[in-house]
């Protein structure tokens, strides 16, 4: 049994050693990937980076921050998609402006309103728009 | 993203080896400085569990968490494990000029050594400058973090908005306590901090092994966990799931050394770490049992004398959590059971084989976990052939009830597609604690392999 034993133990130490070797490579070079591929991103498409595939305008995440000052509370209001809107925006854009915009928060009857392509006739107040885009998002204040 | 975060990052985690030490100083001393070096690694896992417990603690009682708070909890915990261990009679070892003695690397031990090093390096590189992409990251994970950065606790309406409630809280508390030392709250550097957790489970693992099994047995199955697709890919991931299974092997490897060496400290820093574990995430509380039961049923010989010592390490683990606990249920916020789980397992009896399955593909999938999962099976048959049996007794359960716990999580959550698409199952970040674990318990076994005859004497 002990030689059994034995040739457990060369034949998981081969293993390990040759596989080991071949995927450090690989390993090396897939983090050399990564790491080129976030370097030659820029500093916005790093810092938004999920949320590419969601907000469908980045400058309106940037204008967000910028509008709405940090103390206040917003709601985000959708209606129809914007035009580089995707399959997640729809279900993902509140909690991913909750998780971006903090420490701004949520509330369902907040004056300040991050719209996309939502119906202003329906938000309750003349609505006062300060930042709007081409796709039908807009960011702006109830009156 | 700079190198202001980065140095900001590398005091938080200084901080946290400091607390460390002071633990080992209150568990065990150490004889020598080369031999605290040693221990490195080991006092830096100690130093994140008992950190991330107290801070937990802290802000479950109404403690702001900031600055003062952390750097408090730090000093009061240096504070009394070095009491407690000048109670004990350990003693600092002198000063002197004079290079600290450590263990001679060997070749094998020099090149794997090296090769790690290239390794860690890629890593960092990698995490430096990663985004968060990760959809767990961004929607609760982050988010929590920020909130505790921001208002300064568990901030009841983004605690009540955020999808996950009842995951414990562990990591958005570190993930804060990083977002302090940067400066600001900056999730891109946050991944470095990740890097940092990984480096020292990798040092605590070779620290824990070193003085006992040799190079060979050390460092090719802990080089074949590191190159495997997954870890690679994940590995700096602002979510629980690594440092989950870091803190779960290290107190695993804490209670097999225990099995074999019998040194009380041991079983202390196990229940510490298991503690961390469980407030790191939900399935900690199954890993954690899981550890204790296999080491029950191991010493099933010696139950009038162990048992209620590794009975009293799974209790005060698990009191830990109860501040947790209780404030989840004083908020009405969900336990976060199982969807299916008790009764509800027999109507969704259908979902009982796809799930084992599931469990058994993903862990022995070679492109996602190479052959690590094999390399514990081997190596624990081998362990058993040379005539072992407390050591890979005690492995085998950890892995029989692992895979039981993975078919559960499939099993009890309906909701869960029998699938490794990560969007549909985490099944794939589950079975990533076996893969882990084979790093650490695979070297116990090998050299226990390699040893001739029958050598029970040599485990106890």
């Amino acid at each position: 049994m002990n030689q059994i034993a034995r040739a457990g133990v060369v034949l998981c130490i081969a293993l390990a050693v040759v596989l080991g070797a071949v995927y450090l490579v690989r390993a090396l070079s897939d983090f050399g990937d990564a790491a080129s591929n976030n370097s030659s991103l820029s500093f916005s498409d790093r810092e938004v980076a999920g949320g590419n595939g969601i907000v469908a305008d980045q400058q309106a995440v940037y204008e967000a921050q910028g509008i709405i000052p940090r103390n206040a509370r917003y709601r985000v209001v959708t209606g129809s998609l914007p035009k580089n809107a995707t399959s997640l925006t729809l279900p993902f854009i509140e909690s991913w402006y909750r998780y971006f915009l903090m420490p701004r928060r949520t509330a369902a009857d907040a004056r300040w309103i991050i719209c996309y392509g939502c119906d202003v006739s329906k938000l309750g107040g003349a609505y006062v728009i300060a930042w709007q885009d081409d796709q039908g998002i807009s960011i702006g204040r109830l009156q | 993203m700079s190198v202001h975060a980065i140095a900001g990052l590398a005091a938080l985690n200084l901080l946290l080896l400091a607390v460390g030490a002071g633990i080992l100083f209150g568990l065990r001393g150490w004889a020598s400085w080369g031999e605290l070096l040693c221990f490195s690694g080991v006092a830096y896992m100690l130093g994140v569990a008992a950190t991330g417990v107290v801070w937990v603690l802290d802000v479950a009682v109404g403690i702001p968490f900031g600055l003062p708070a952390i750097l408090g909890t730090a000093a009061a915990l240096i504070s009394c494990a070095s009491l407690i261990g000048y109670g004990k009679g350990h003693r600092l070892p002198p000063c002197r000029l004079e290079r600290p003695r450590v263990p001679r690397l060997s070749l094998v031990g020099g090149v794997f050594a090296a090769a790690t090093i290239v390794y860690l390096e890629g890593a960092f590189r990698a995490a430096r400058l990663a985004g968060l992409y990760e959809f767990d990251a961004w929607a609760f994970w982050v988010p929590k973090a920020k909130a505790i950065y921001y208002f300064g606790g568990f901030d009841e309406q983004f605690f009540r908005e955020l999808i996950n409630q009842s995951y414990p809280p562990l990591v958005p508390l570190l993930e804060a306590a990083a977002f302090h030392f940067m400066g600001s709250p900056d999730v891109v550097t946050l991944h470095v901090q990740f890097w940092f957790l990984f480096v020292g489970f990798i040092a605590a693992v070779v620290g824990l092994l070193s003085r006992r099994v040799q190079p060979i047995f050390v460092w090719p199955p802990l080089v074949l966990m590191l190159v495997t697709p997954q870890v690679v890919g994940h590995l700096y991931q602002p979510t629980a799931d690594f440092l989950l299974d870091e803190l779960f092997v290290i107190a695993a490897l804490f209670i097999a050394l225990w099995l074999i060496e019998r040194n009380d400290w041991q079983l202390v820093a196990a229940g510490l770490v298991l503690a961390a574990a469980m407030l790191t995430k939900r399935e900690g509380y199954a890993f954690a049992a899981s550890v204790v039961v296999a080491a029950l049923v191991v010493t099933t010989r010696e139950r009038r004398a162990v048992w209620p010592r590794l009975i009293a390490v799974g209790v005060v683990a698990a009191a830990a959590t109860l501040p947790w606990r209780v404030l989840l249920a004083l908020r009405h916020l969900g336990g976060g059971g199982p969807e299916a789980g008790g009764t509800g397992l027999f109507a969704n009896l259908g979902r009982a084989w796809p799930s084992l399955r599931l469990a058994l593909t993903t862990l022995f999938d070679y492109d996602i976990w190479l052959l690590v999962a094999p390399l514990l099976v081997v190596a624990i048959l081998a362990a058993f052939a040379a005539g072992g049996r407390t050591l890979p007794l005690y492995a085998s359960l950890i892995g029989i009830f692992a895979v039981a716990a993975f078919t559960y999580s499939t099993w009890a959550f309906p909701s869960l597609g029998i699938s490794t698409n990560p969007a549909l199952n985490p099944i794939i970040r589950l079975t990533g604690q076996l893969v882990l674990l084979t790093s650490a318990l695979a070297p116990l076994l090998l050299a226990r392999a390699w040893q001739k005859g029958s050598l029970e004497s040599e485990e106890t």
